[in-house]
């Protein structure tokens, strides 16, 4: 047998890439499932507050005094009853088995120290953008403007502007 | 010596039949692995959530599709503008589109079919309707604003951040680090941001309330994201030169 036979079922079935659409279907029915089964809507960002707040509160930090956590405290926070928490877990595991199972996980490492930068002022920009509009690119955007709230449609146009800014931030500065 | 590393990795696609099926194999292995132990955990998030497993199962499958279908919510906002292309933002109207379907379908049964039960004991306010219905407003346009130059700047989204974690990308698990951090100050200056009446709109705001019922709404919602995917169709034929 040669080696393409042998390994065509892998190839067909665990390699081979989906297209955007039968991503875009199958996202949707998962994230109605997740609101049909839990009365919760997908989100993503919500708990990244809370751990972090978690960890200040393991160091002395009495975050729980902040008037942002008089809502959510971390004293009563459980991460497994955060719906968030437990499908943020779930994306990076299931990320993890369809590398693995397409043979291709490797560990990508850093290529410059202009990835550090982007990493470090990207990540901060989404954490406090995310609190501020009250979600993210799902809780603000996928499970909002399909629920018919308004909040939804403007994060889309004004995720957009910001992405556009982004895009000539990268290629002046982090490329 | 770094000439000596360049062409040590550029040669590694090209591995011998016999070290690409041992590679299939570790993995394939390791796959396994990691199911049993996500199994296991599913079954001690059990115990504390009567969901927890069914959550883990959803959270499982985001996961898979996201990296399998290359599906990137900040490329769909990215690509018309940086490389013209529109084939994501296509794809994430009609994920927008399939999921309005069941959205509309969910509260239809929760509001009754002329929003009755909207303002009663049973239904007081539009947040308690699947979904996320919440405060509109400048604070809106501000977070979104911040949140896409991010995005971009960071090489993936929310989902898409811990999606590239999961790949083996050492970039994500830095800007998970910041991400963090972020939502802390984001966290602590809400309040403040919430005081300033023009920063902030403590209104949400339910587009059938707004446009007068289920009918006007409908119209609005698929009407709109009809019209984006014919601009987004032609604007990406044009910029590859097929129109």
């Amino acid at each position: 047998m040669s080696e393409k036979k042998k390994y065509q079922f892998h190839e067909l079935y665990l390699k081979k890439e989906w297209s955007y659409q039968t991503g875009a279907v199958l996202l949707a029915l998962f994230s109605l499932a997740l609101v049909i089964v839990t009365g919760k809507s997908w989100g993503v960002t919500g708990p990244l507050g809370m751990w972090g707040g978690w960890i200040l509160s393991k160091l002395g930090i009495a975050v729980d005094t902040w008037a942002g956590f008089k809502a959510t405290p971390v004293a009563s926070y459980d991460i497994w009853k955060d719906l968030p928490a437990l499908t943020n877990i779930g994306i990076v595991v299931g990320a993890l088995l369809a590398v693995l199972l397409a043979a291709q996980f490797k560990i990508k490492k850093l290529k410059s120290i202009k990835n550090l930068w982007a990493a470090i002022l990207g990540g901060l920009l989404m954490g406090i953008g995310a609190r501020i509009s009250l979600g993210c690119n799902i809780g603000a955007f996928f499970t909002a403007l399909p629920a018919f709230s308004l909040h939804g449609w403007i994060f889309w146009i004004s995720i957009f502007s910001g992405a556009a800014v982004g895009s000539k931030l990268l290629v002046k500065y982090f490329m | 010596m770094s000439d000596t590393t360049i062409t040590i990795k550029r040669s590694t696609p090209k591995e011998t039949p016999e070290q690409r099926a041992r590679k299939r194999l570790i993995q394939f292995i390791a796959s396994g692995v990691v199911l049993v132990l996500y199994i296991l955990l599913a079954a001690f998030v059990q115990t504390k959530n009567p969901q927890g497993a069914f959550i883990l199962l959803i959270g499982l499958g985001f996961g898979y599709i996201l990296q399998r279908s290359r599906f990137c919510f900040t490329a769909s906002m990215r690509d018309p503008v940086l490389t013209g292309s529109t084939s994501l933002t296509k794809a994430v109207i009609i994920a927008l589109a399939i999921s309005s379907v069941g959205y509309m379908a969910l509260q239809m049964k929760a509001t009754g079919l002329s929003l009755e039960k909207l303002g009663t004991d049973a239904l007081k306010s539009v947040t308690q309707l699947p979904g996320h219905v919440r405060d509109a407003g400048v604070h809106t346009v501000l977070g979104g604003f911040l949140f896409g130059i991010g995005a971009v700047i960071a090489g993936g989204c929310a989902s898409g951040t811990f999606m590239r974690m999961g790949e083996g990308f050492v970039q994500q698990w830095i800007v998970f680090i910041f991400f963090i951090i972020g939502s802390v100050i984001g966290m602590a200056v809400l309040p403040a941001i919430k005081s300033v009446p023009f920063l902030y709109q403590a209104t949400p705001v339910y587009l059938p309330k707004l446009l007068g019922g289920w009918i006007p709404a409908i119209i609005f919602q698929f009407g709109m994201l009809f019209i984006l995917y014919i601009i987004a169709d032609i604007y990406g034929k044009k910029k590859s030169g097929e129109l």
